[in-house]
């Protein structure tokens, strides 16, 4: 099913996106991510500085999660389909966490010619814990 | 002792900052995230494709950066990195972008407020970019929110 062809007319509320899951989070994936992006800050890098600013160690950069969840939207619609991509950061992912990212259908809409679909999107960790929570917005093509 | 956060940064724009989408920039972004897509790591697919080349992934915009900017904003708003965490970020897209594109982002700050959380005081600091082409179309808005560990 990945990369296939997502129609708006096919679309239900409520439907659930394949999941993703990332990880387990490794300390090179965070370097790579830093070089990617240019997000340098050394509390993704440097224990000893996490540490020292109260964060009790590295973390990974919020982007790269955010970057997770937005593969679930694009796995299932594609890259080019997404119109908005909003998340909140709610709990810090350490190195070794494994990140299972989901996506559900909230809504359906159509203006001129536009069909949009909203979704609903979170990350979560092993424990079950939501570490990003947000929503999405796609343009699907119609079969009409 | 909590740090105090410079409200006079609300409603100051940054000098607008030129960026050019580079292809390899593109593939090392997918990479790095695991993100595996043929529309953005080959380009014989972006080729065929209705985009005519590759296609950057929904948050390549956190590339767009103004080198000099980030520590000296943070050192305006009374701040240092150890500080800072990301609170919210949003996306909206117009268009996909595609390599050899240049940008103009321009940046401003909408907000700040400060709320006492389970961690103690905070300070958040909302912000907006507008990405515009060479057209003078607006291609995506960029909106975060920076929390200050007060």
């Amino acid at each position: 099913m990945k990369y296939s062809r997502v129609y708006f007319d096919d679309v239900k509320v409520g439907d659930e996106l394949p999941a993703v899951v990332k990880g387990p989070i490794q300390q090179i994936q965070l370097t790579r991510y830093a070089g990617a992006s240019g997000d340098f800050n050394p509390i993704h890098q440097d224990d000893e500085f996490a540490r020292a600013a109260g964060m009790g160690g590295v973390f990974a950069h919020g982007m790269l999660s955010m970057g997770f969840v937005g593969q679930v939207v694009t796995d299932w619609a594609g890259p080019a389909t997404v119109r908005k991509l909003a998340v909140r950061f709610a709990a810090i992912v350490r190195l070794k966490d494994v990140i299972t990212c989901k996506g559900r259908v909230l809504d359906k809409s159509s203006k001129d010619d536009v069909h949009l679909v909203g979704l609903e999107i979170w990350a979560e960790n092993q424990r079950g814990e939501k570490v990003v929570t947000g929503k999405a917005t796609v343009a699907l093509p119609s079969r009409s | 002792m909590p740090i105090q956060i410079n409200k006079g940064v609300i409603g100051k724009e940054s000098p607008p900052f030129v960026v050019t989408v580079e292809r390899g920039k593109i593939k090392e972004f997918a990479r790095a995230i695991g993100d595996d897509n043929p529309l953005y790591l080959d380009d014989q697919v972006g080729r065929a494709s209705e985009w005519g080349d590759i296609i950057a992934p929904p948050t390549f915009m956190t590339t767009f950066r103004d080198g000099a900017d980030s520590g000296a904003f943070l050192k305006e708003l009374g701040t240092d990195i150890s500080r800072i965490l990301h609170g919210e970020q949003e996306f909206e897209l117009f268009r996909p972008i595609r390599p050899g594109e240049t940008f103009v982002c321009r940046s401003k700050v909408l907000d700040v407020y400060e709320k006492t959380g389970r961690s103690g005081p905070m300070a958040f600091v909302q912000r907006e970019t507008s990405v515009v082409d060479s057209t003078n179309e607006v291609v995506a808005f960029i909106r975060h929110i920076t929390v200050v560990r007060l």
